[in-house]
């Protein structure tokens, strides 16, 4: 799902799930082709993580306010707080392995 | 429409207003902020519409295209109402094809050339087998015939940026579609001089075009043409991806393991001038990195064919056709054998595949692209290109239409190979970008095009214009610096 500034507080903050985000940039190109697989993820962990995407360039106040410095990063959150941060590109198997941590 | 979703941020029409720190994961963002003196609260994307200032400023995102009426429903997506797009190279073969093909859907196009082309198949003593007609006479057909007006000044983009630069700046295009460039593999191995010329032309000129862009129209999208051949034919048959790998791609060293996601693939040009477009590659992508400039880096297979509506709509807007050793292609240099009864000649084993696609696909490619304009800072690549085939089943199916359809005694021959090349190799390109992510459907087969082609070379002046230069169509350039005709090894039956 497409996260902004504006609805991070909600679909985020005070999400009853967990919420993994991929907080990426249409200049990255590592963030590009991670894309397809978010959009693989989020259909599978449906229900069970929320699995979002922030685009670092159209969201700057929550960008700053995590200090993104690298794209792409992955910042798995639970109740509201930061719990696994990885930036880079990873693969599939890899975030899985992230995620899996929670479940 | 596949572009439907995209909003003012892909826009060229739009102006991303101040208190914008692009380099939202860079080091600077302090540094920005003190300069700027900003407060946290600040850091907001604005925008203003160029084409309506009366808007005054608003957020980016919130209007898509399908919702911009700028934005106009087309059969090849929304395109912005009287878009304007400089083409580079201009009088060339796809460039020409190109300018008629956007006038006709309410682009203004504007273009430059420096008539090089002409000049280079000149110098080798050949000529485009189809005739064209000087550029004011083209200018004033496409007017008279389907009521285009095109924008054209005679700029060499290497040696004259200042003049670039102030038509760049007069017109100040929405996008720019880059063909100029020499597009001659065989041109760059003729010696130490044309070698040096064609890198110089091409990545030079290139570097040119894009401190330009950078200073004048830094939000303009860069549609620049590359070539499959940047990627060569590995033997690992690894995938050829579509410039860069998949997030899965995954390298495993000393029991450890890494995405290749996003890194560009290996390239192995095959020649010095694929060699000029892997560095123009590299550069491209450096300016997207360093100046947040747009591009559209476009691979594309072997192109063949001579129809579009527009080019066959008056034998004076016909585009150049080539059929000779250093700027013919492959099916478009077997039709012409064909038709004056050469024998068509497979090089070395004939085994060799190649992507290809038509002409008239080629354009549909090319609206696409730039009806759905890259991102700020983004630079991708797609492979364009509508089917693969081995050279020896491309020789068979122009056999077959020349002998079927238009009783052609066709035979097919090998002859030695002057390149230095695999003739057997695995192949597997990607080409799933422009399908899915642009909607690009072909629309004319193989043997459809050729069957065009055919019936055009087989008009009299065509013939006997083909029939004049025939002894330019077996190579005489080796890669090795030799000088002499291929000989042939065996005709096939």
């Amino acid at each position: 799902m497409r996260l902004t500034d504006d609805n991070f507080e909600k679909e985020v903050i005070k999400s009853p799930i967990p919420v993994f985000i991929d907080f990426w940039a249409s200049w990255c190109l590592p963030s590009q082709m991670m894309m397809p697989v978010i959009e693989k993820l989020h259909k599978e962990y449906d229900g069970k993580v929320k699995i979002g995407k922030l685009n670092v360039d159209q969201n700057p106040r929550t960008r700053e306010k995590f200090g993104i410095k690298g794209c792409p990063t992955f910042i798995l959150f639970e109740d509201g707080k930061e719990l696994v941060r990885k930036v880079g590109a990873h693969s599939e198997i890899q975030l899985r392995r992230i995620i899996d941590t929670i479940l | 429409m596949h572009n439907k979703d995209c909003t003012c941020w892909n826009c060229p029409a739009i102006d991303l207003v101040g208190k914008v720190d692009f380099r939202a994961c860079g080091q600077s963002v302090e540094d920005f902020r003190k300069r700027m003196g900003l407060e946290e609260d600040s850091f907001q994307l604005i925008a203003e519409c160029k084409r309506r200032r009366e808007l005054g400023l608003f957020d980016p995102m919130s209007v898509t295209f399908k919702e911009c009426p700028e934005w106009e429903k087309t059969q090849y997506g929304y395109l912005l109402k009287d878009m304007r797009v400089m083409i580079l190279g201009i009088d060339g073969y796809l460039g020409w094809a190109l300018a008629l093909w956007l006038g006709s859907q309410g682009c203004q196009v504007s273009g430059v050339d420096n008539y090089s082309r002409r000049d280079w198949v000149k110098e080798r003593g050949a000529h485009t087998v189809i005739p064209i007609s000087r550029m004011s006479e083209r200018l004033h057909t496409a007017k008279e015939v389907l009521n285009i007006d095109i924008n054209y000044r005679e700029i060499d983009i290497l040696n004259e940026r200042d003049r670039l630069k102030e038509f760049i700046d007069e017109v100040k295009p929405e996008v720019i579609v880059h063909y100029g460039e020499c597009p001659s593999a065989p041109y760059s191995m003729i010696d130490a001089d044309h070698a040096i010329f064609v890198q110089k032309n091409n990545v030079l000129g290139t570097l040119g075009v894009l401190f330009s862009m950078k200073e004048l129209v830094p939000e303009t999208s860069l549609i620049k043409l590359g070539t499959m051949g940047e990627y060569g034919t590995p033997l690992t048959g690894r995938p050829l991806f579509e410039g860069m790998f998949p997030a899965d791609a995954v390298l495993q060293w000393d029991n450890r393991e890494w995405s290749l996601g996003g890194e560009l693939t290996p390239r192995d040009p095959v020649s010095f001038y694929h060699a000029s477009k892997v560095q123009d590659t590299i550069n491209i992508y450096e300016a997207c990195k360093y100046w947040w400039l747009r591009s559209y880096d476009v691979m594309q297979g072997v192109i063949y064919g001579v129809h579009t509506e527009q080019v066959s709509a008056d034998p004076r807007l016909r585009t150049r056709l080539d059929i000779d050793e250093w700027f013919g292609t492959v099916i478009n240099r077997f039709v012409a054998q064909a038709i004056i009864g050469i024998p068509l000649t497979l090089h070395g084993s004939g085994e060799q595949i190649r992507g290809l696609i038509a002409l008239e696909d080629a354009m549909q490619c090319m609206t696409r692209l730039i009806a759905s304009p890259p991102e700020p800072g983004q630079y991708a690549v797609v492979n364009q290109m509508s089917g693969y085939y081995s050279l020896r089943e491309l020789a068979k199916t122009v056999a077959k239409i020349g002998k079927e359809e238009f009783n052609l005694p066709v035979k097919i021959q090998r002859v030695e190979n002057p390149r230095v090349e695999s003739e057997r190799h695995p192949f597997e390109p990607i080409y799933e970008n422009l399908t899915k992510k642009f909607g690009f459907k072909p629309s004319v087969t193989l043997e459809e095009e050729i069957y065009r082609m055919f019936k055009l070379f087989i008009q009299p002046d065509i013939k006997s214009r083909i029939e004049e230069k025939k002894h330019h169509i077996i190579p005489k350039t080796w890669w090795s610096g030799e000088k002499r005709k291929v000989e042939t090894i065996e005709i096939l039956k």
